[in-house]
């Protein structure tokens, strides 16, 4: 009797590892850091923004799925070979936003952005004009630079709509 | 996952898993919890109508792409997919989120 008990109990070990890892192989976050989506919501609707930090079951304020994104405010303008070194630093200039959207007035995409701006954007840089300010003026800088570097050019191009 | 020429026989064993899935599984119906499900990866298998409008169903696909989960289009409305959940409303999206007794 007691290797019956015995044999259900393993069994039971093992079918809920089984289970456990068929639902692992199902299963894959998607909205996670460094995550490219769109804005579809609000005065940022339809321009593009990454992931920073996501909460997935929502704070005590915020009690449903959200995230801290960082995104485009004006896009760069289009640079041509033509122009001086002036005008090209004029026209890769890049305005950001930082804002806590929630999960619905996401569309996620398949692109991501790897540019560290986890100790810059924070969710306590929303709490005072100032700080927001600055981190805006941080991730200004990160994304400039990213985009001085042609990568991810997909991000830095206005969506079209 | 996309519905070739359906046969008489394969669409009646859909139908007899999704019985299945009503009775001992749990599942969501509709738009918006569908997508909800596929942003916390709960869903398993994502169900389609044949008469979704052709831009929700993209988007189904796609988010269903990012977090790899099957999406299969029944071969049937909205009408045809809510009764064969048993419901006497039409069914246009279905996420199954567990399977329950049916094998997968």
């Amino acid at each position: 009797m007691i290797l019956s008990i015995a044999r259900e109990f393993i069994n039971g070990f093992w079918e809920k590892r089984i289970r456990a890892a068929a639902a692992a192989v199902a299963m894959v976050k998607f909205l996670k850091p460094n995550k490219a989506v769109i804005v579809l919501q609000g005065r940022y609707a339809g321009r593009k923004a990454v992931i920073v930090r996501s909460f997935d079951d929502g704070t005590r304020d915020r009690a449903y799925g959200h995230c801290l994104v960082a995104g485009i405010k004006k896009y760069p303008s289009k640079v041509i070979r033509k122009d001086s070194a002036k005008k090209t630093a004029k026209k890769s200039r890049v305005k950001c936003f930082i804002k806590l959207v929630n999960y619905q007035h996401l569309m996620p995409t398949r692109y991501t952005l790897d540019v560290d701006l986890k100790d810059v954007v924070t969710v306590d840089a929303l709490q005072t004009k100032d700080k927001k300010v600055a981190a805006c003026k941080a991730t200004k800088e990160r994304f400039e630079e990213r985009f001085k570097t042609g990568k991810n050019r997909w991000f830095f191009t206005k969506l079209r709509f | 996952m996309a519905a070739g020429k359906k046969t008489k026989k394969t669409h009646e064993s859909i139908n007899n898993r999704l019985a299945l899935v009503m009775k001992s599984g749990k599942y969501t119906l509709g738009y918006k919890t569908v997508l909800k499900s596929l942003r916390s990866s709960k869903g398993k298998l994502i169900i389609i109508s044949n008469n979704c409008p052709p831009l929700r169903k993209s988007e189904i696909e796609y988010y269903a792409m990012l977090c790899k989960v099957g999406v299969h289009h029944y071969n049937g409305n909205n009408n045809d997919l809510g009764t064969a959940c048993g419901k006497y409303f039409r069914v246009s999206c279905l996420s199954i989120v567990d399977p329950g007794k049916t094998e997968f």
